[in-house]
């Protein structure tokens, strides 16, 4: 799988500039993390990079390719490829959550007998923890179920790029840790995952690369531990106290990295 | 002032241009329909029975009522003139040539126009529509062409309904004024009618089916990110859907009749 290369990135809504020229490469098969405050622009930038919005200027590269000038075979083929966990679920309402999640191995996978397909849902709804009635509509379960729905529809094609947007959002405590274990397995696969939060935790425990958002501007980007490293001076003490702790350690409480970007 | 008129022009024209736009890609996407291994095919099956089975009630109350309304005044306002054989034009024209397709098309945009409009809206705000487009599926052919062919399919289908019972109810309101035989009604019905009456009728049906499904869907795709537009959508629907037809009637019948 290829590098995912965004060059001169600027997305606008009217007026109102949502993102500031970026560029920025996601390095292939690794977790890259954007971490920022409420209406930093992440999630803006994880659905322009996924090719869901049209970005008022730049270019996505996958690999050599434009996504902007895919033909519809190429198209399809990056669809095959990627996933995506939206922050608020996008389950579809009039169809069950079986449905929900066998849609992509229907579009992408059509040979696969209904065993098959049946099978797959099945493993993929068990590996994320769900463990309701999948006959049921997405508005006839909880909130935080949804989100396990949605993460299953986003991995069950078990795609080489995964676009996940605030993935543990909705989420009780033993649902995120279930969910990151299965992320971690997803790192293992070398799954390239492209992923924003505003969660300290979430970034300390898979990134490998650390891109800091605040107000649609891109104010630090790199590997992980330099980045970490880099915005330790301005970021303060409670990086340092992070660095000291050793800062993967799962239990540790971990200090508010976006309340100390918000504090720039 | 003048800015403002001229950015309100340009908006408008821009607006113009991609609704072409849209409509264009729909047509293209009709093409690829049945050649695709997509799984559409549910969505065409369920607009037809909205669409098409479940309107057939009120389409047939409203055939009949017309039907028996246009006999009753005819009965009563033709033999002053001498022109009693004249009621039987006067209701192919009326029901097969007018009636059948607008009353069809008023009640299609009613129910399913606003039913199309709110929902695809209300699938952007939840950003299903995105959903659609991630799992490879594009939105016009997953999501607009079963409405826009079930649309035309239920619309021709009403039409012919419309029809039918329009001339069969006026038979039976017949029945009650100056009673005839069966095969003197349909005898003045079969050779007033002409092969021209029809295909205008159903020309005028699928002029209107492409027009709501197509005003219908794209004003739900109008819808950005608020709940509150959703309504706002259904209600652009009906009314534009509305103008057009009428617009559209006009002109087929022009080009009939000139």
């Amino acid at each position: 799988m290829s590098d995912l290369y965004l060059r001169n990135l600027v997305i606008a809504d009217g007026p109102t500039q949502i993102i500031a020229e970026t560029t920025v490469t996601i390095p292939a098969e690794s977790c890259t993390v954007f971490l920022g405050g409420a209406g930093s622009g992440k999630s803006t930038l994880i659905k322009a990079a996924a090719g869901l919005i049209v970005p008022q200027s730049g270019e996505i590269f996958l690999g050599e390719k434009n996504i902007s000038t895919f033909s519809s075979a190429q198209e399809q083929e990056f669809r095959r490829l990627s996933g995506f966990i939206f922050q608020d679920s996008a389950l579809w309402q009039d169809t069950s959550v079986f449905q929900n999640v066998a849609m992509p191995l229907l579009v992408h996978y059509s040979s696969l007998s209904t065993s098959d397909v049946k099978e797959r849902v099945s493993k993929c709804l068990e590996l994320v923890g769900f463990d309701d009635d999948s006959a049921k509509r997405p508005s006839d379960i909880s909130i935080g179920k949804q989100k396990l729905v949605s993460i299953a529809r986003g991995i069950i094609h078990e795609p080489k790029i995964l676009f996940l947007d605030n993935p543990t959002g909705n989420l009780d405590e033993d649902s995120i840790e279930h969910i990151f274990s299965v992320f971690e397995t997803m790192k293992e696969k070398k799954t390239t995952m492209l992923l924003s939060t505003t969660s300290s935790e979430i970034a300390f425990k898979l990134a490998d690369y650390l891109g800091l958002l605040k107000n649609g501007n891109l104010i630090a980007f790199g590997p992980f531990e330099e980045v970490v490293a880099r915005a330790e001076q301005s970021l303060g003490s409670s990086l340092q106290r992070l660095k000291a702790r050793g800062q993967r350690r799962k239990k540790e409480p971990i200090p508010d990295l976006v309340e100390e970007i918000q504090n720039l | 002032m003048l800015e403002a008129s001229g950015r309100f022009v340009r908006r408008k024209i821009q607006n113009l241009f991609y609704a072409l736009g849209f409509f264009f890609q729909v047509v293209k996407e009709t093409f690829f329909f049945f050649r695709r291994k997509q799984v559409g095919f549910k969505v065409l099956i369920m607009q037809i029975l909205f669409t098409g089975y479940e309107a057939l009630i009120i389409n047939i109350i409203m055939a009949v009522s017309i039907g028996a309304a246009i006999i009753v005044i005819g009965s009563s306002l033709l033999p002053q003139f001498g022109q009693n054989q004249l009621i039987y034009s006067i209701l192919i024209i009326i029901i097969t040539r007018e009636l059948g397709p607008l009353l069809t098309a008023f009640v299609i945009t009613a129910r399913s126009g606003t039913a199309i409009a709110t929902q695809l809206g209300s699938m952007v705000v939840n950003h299903e529509i995105e959903a659609y487009v991630t799992v490879g599926l594009n939105p016009i052919s997953y999501l607009v062409v079963p409405r826009f062919i079930g649309m035309v399919v239920s619309m021709l289908v009403l039409t012919i309904y419309f029809n039918v019972f329009g001339l069969l109810g006026s038979y039976w309101v017949v029945q009650f004024i100056r009673p005839i035989s069966l095969n003197e009604y349909f005898g003045g019905l079969l050779a007033a009618l002409e092969v021209a009456d029809l295909f205008s009728g159903l020309t005028k049906a699928f002029v209107f089916a492409v027009i709501i499904s197509v005003v219908s869907s794209f004003q739900g795709f109008q819808v950005n990110r608020a709940s509150t537009e959703i309504p706002v959508a259904g209600i652009r629907a009906v009314g534009q859907s509305f103008i057009l037809i009428i617009l559209s009637d006009v002109f087929v019948t022009l080009i009939q009749y000139v």
